[in-house]
């Protein structure tokens, strides 16, 4: 039988960061199935629409819709408000990350990050590790 | 038994009655690996942030910096059946010694080069104690893989 693998979207402008993000994934242990990118809250929400997403890593300041509206309509909907969101921003307002968490986001990791926060985040989220 | 590691040094091993054993960690960083599976154990005492300062130095005392350093400690692991996928890291040091001004950062910045080793051998860090103004002793069990330290009187385990 095949284990169960959780598919991960991450939402961020910066290619680099994504690369990176990307990596830790894969050094994380956890059982993760397909890695999704996407540049944008339009490209993201393409991508929820259309693909099994189990989790999304999600910068806030991007290009045209960014992670707070993206963060809101996933939140709305109830077809993706159960996907947890996480946000990996360098968002220095305490208070702006206390509202999206009432707003439904369930997480948040400062940048620059260290990779082990990302790999706790998805064993939280995702479970596994070794 | 204990085997010391000096300043820029890398020792492994496989005995699970040795602990390594590294004293004087201010700026420098102790680097203890230890693959759970074949029970073998590995400690790095680095001095200075990358190897490029020196090229010549580094060639012959690669232990000297975090980048040289930690290649030839996962040279030394892989001799003895270790794994990069099942290694445990933890580190410690990296004090701003007599550098109350910041001027020179060297235990940030020799943070910094292992952190960018680490990476980019795909290694993440199980637990750290950096930083701060005091001098580390560093012990590694190789029965278990148990890492401690020694500030002073005190003794924590990492």
């Amino acid at each position: 039988m095949e284990p169960t693998t959780h598919n991960i979207l991450v939402v961020d402008d910066s290619a680099t960061t994504r690369a990176v993000v990307k990596r830790t994934i894969a050094l994380s242990g956890a059982a993760v199935g397909d890695v999704f990118e996407a540049g944008d809250g339009n490209a993201a929400l393409g991508v929820i629409r259309s693909r099994k997403v189990d989790l999304v890593l999600l910068d806030l300041h991007m290009p045209g819709m960014g992670g707070v509206e993206l963060a809101g309509i996933l939140h709305g909907d109830p077809a993706t408000r159960d996907i947890p969101i996480v946000v990996i921003s360098a968002e220095p307002s305490a208070g702006r990350i206390e509202a999206l968490k009432a707003g439904g986001v369930r997480g948040y990791v400062r940048k620059p990050f260290r990779p082990e926060q990302v790999r706790d985040v998805i064993h939280h989220f995702l479970g596994g590790g070794q | 038994m204990q085997t010391i590691v000096d300043i820029s040094d890398a020792k492994v091993s496989a005995d699970p009655a040795d602990t390594l054993v590294t004293y004087s960690l201010g700026s420098c960083i102790g680097v203890a690996v230890y693959d759970p599976a074949a029970r073998v154990a590995g400690l790095l005492h680095c001095q200075l942030p990358t190897g490029t300062m020196d090229p010549a130095k580094a060639a012959g005392r690669p232990a000297m910096y975090a980048d040289t350093g930690l290649a030839h400690l996962m040279k030394l692991m892989a001799a003895r059946g270790a794994s990069p996928r099942r290694l445990q890291v933890r580190l410690a040091g990296g004090a701003q010694m007599f550098d109350d001004g910041g001027v020179f950062s060297i235990g940030k910045r020799n943070h910094a080069a292992v952190r960018k080793a680490l990476w980019q051998h795909g290694l993440m860090v199980a637990a750290e104690a950096v930083g701060g103004s005091s001098p580390r002793t560093m012990y590694v069990g190789v029965a278990d893989g148990q890492v401690s330290l020694r500030t002073g009187t005190v003794t924590t385990t990492l």
